[in-house]
């Protein structure tokens, strides 16, 4: 193979390699996974483990995540939030109902707390929102659990 | 992440190929991924995937249940022998979602021998499925040996369902996923119909089947999205139509009043006084039951 035609080729897969390497290491700045798989645990005693929910805001490019469950009536549900440290890193979560009217938040006297529990009497499909207030890391986890 | 998951996943994949073992899980895997490409839906991935997590989980129904003081009952359950039956994608999948409900209510009434019956069924449908990788079965088997260990062995499960739910949309497979969750919820609704006939003074469950009303018009609208290009799911759309139409009968009034926030140790428990009413009629849950029962005999058997 001519000397040309190899460079070319090395040029071509450096390129390559290095976009590769470029969108992996941008893409592992935030696992969310790394945190719900932490946040498990951390469910309040007699509440049964059902959902996980990435936290992934982007370096901050993403100023919300949501989601959203149907609740039941008679059912009460716990969310707890994961973060780096024991702390949230700033994240919130809220809760709307079905006509996106609030039902609560973990952001509460100024505390960032690390969870709600929620009593439902209204079964319907509620939105779980995360938002970020002065988070450093803009990335983190959170379970649902629910008891009778 | 998911791009390197996918570079690492092609090249095990291309590995495999030159393993004559391992031919048929692959030849699984592509069957699959073909049905999936003629039946993608038209909508956004992000659209399908919001509405698929909002279906709740069966086990909520099975606690109810036995927190209501319901005694387990196996033969509610769809029976393990069933299982060589199950020969499409179609099959499997509604299948898979009817055993993981079974499953879930053996676990919850702490049948553990029961519970390892349906761990196997589900495994080998999860294996005909090529979502097999996400049950370590060794795990469960220690764990649905010993009753003091029901809490890992129902997260563990819980877990496995949601990464196969996830797995399934990521491989574009979620027409999977859509009819594993319309089979659980089906088994839901059918183990709770069976309850509530043998009782019908009890108020709290004949509200729980009236609620499906809100969950059911999601399902409806997942399975529309395949309906125009897989004839089998528009069989299965057609016939929980006539579901929906027993359901439209019942009326859901809502009254919304303002929350109150209590910190206790870094949790916020919340006080609200917002509440729903649920109209059904004994009449209303035996059709329901009866719609229900026909329904899944179609997927059952």
């Amino acid at each position: 193979m001519p000397h040309k035609h190899m460079k070319v080729i090395v040029g071509v897969l450096s390129i390559i390699i290095g976009l590769f390497l470029n969108t992996t290491e941008v893409t592992a700045q935030c696992d969310p996974a790394v945190y719900t798989e932490a946040c498990i645990p951390q469910l309040v005693d007699g509440f049964n483990f059902v959902k996980s929910y990435e936290i992934n805001g982007e370096g901050g490019a993403k100023d919300k995540v949501e989601y959203s469950y149907v609740f039941a009536k008679g059912t009460q549900y716990f969310l707890n939030i994961c973060a780096d440290g024991d702390q949230t890193d700033g994240i919130v979560v809220s809760l709307y109902d079905s006509n996106r009217k609030k039902v609560g938040t973990s952001f509460a006297n100024g505390n960032f707390n690390k969870g709600i529990i929620y009593p439902c009497n209204a079964t319907g499909i509620y939105y779980i929102t995360f938002t970020f207030e002065g988070s450093q890391q803009h990335c983190g986890g959170a379970v649902l659990g629910f008891k009778r | 992440m998911k791009k390197l998951s996918l570079l690492i996943g092609a090249g095990l994949l291309l590995l495999s190929s030159c393993d004559s073992g391992s031919k048929i899980d692959e030849q699984a895997f592509l069957d699959s991924l073909q049905t999936t490409e003629s039946n993608s839906p038209v909508i956004s991935e992000e659209v399908l995937e919001s509405i698929l997590q909002q279906i709740p989980s069966p086990l909520e129904i099975a606690v109810l249940l036995k927190e209501s003081g319901t005694n387990y009952d196996i033969e509610l359950l769809n029976g393990t022998d069933q299982l060589a039956t199950y020969n499409s994608n179609f099959k499997k999948a509604l299948n898979l979602g009817v055993y993981g409900t079974d499953l879930g209510y053996t676990n919850i009434y702490e049948q553990n021998q029961d519970a390892f019956e349906y761990l196997t069924a589900i495994r080998d449908l999860a294996d005909g499925l090529s979502i097999g990788q996400f049950f370590d079965f060794g795990v469960i088997r220690r764990l649905a040996t010993n009753s003091r260990n029901l809490d890992s062995l129902l997260l563990i499960t819980t877990k496995n369902f949601n990464n196969i739910n996830a797995s399934l949309q990521e491989q574009q497979r979620a027409n999977l996923s859509v009819l594993l969750l319309t089979g659980g919820w089906l088994e839901a609704l059918h183990i709770i119909c069976q309850v509530t006939e043998r009782n019908m003074n009890n108020e709290e469950l004949k509200e729980r089947i009236g609620e499906q009303k809100i969950i059911l018009e999601n399902i409806m609208l997942l399975l529309s999205f395949y309906s125009e290009s897989n004839p089998n799911i528009k069989e299965l759309s057609d016939k929980m139509a006539e579901l929906q139409a027993q359901f439209d009968k019942i009326e859901i009034t809502q009254t919304y009043a303002e929350s109150t926030l209590e910190e206790v140790n870094g949790i916020v428990t919340i006080s609200n006084n917002s509440t729903t009413t649920i109209n059904i009629t004994d009449e209303n849950v035996k059709e329901i039951s009866r719609i229900t029962s026909s329904i899944r005999d179609y997927i059952i058997k």
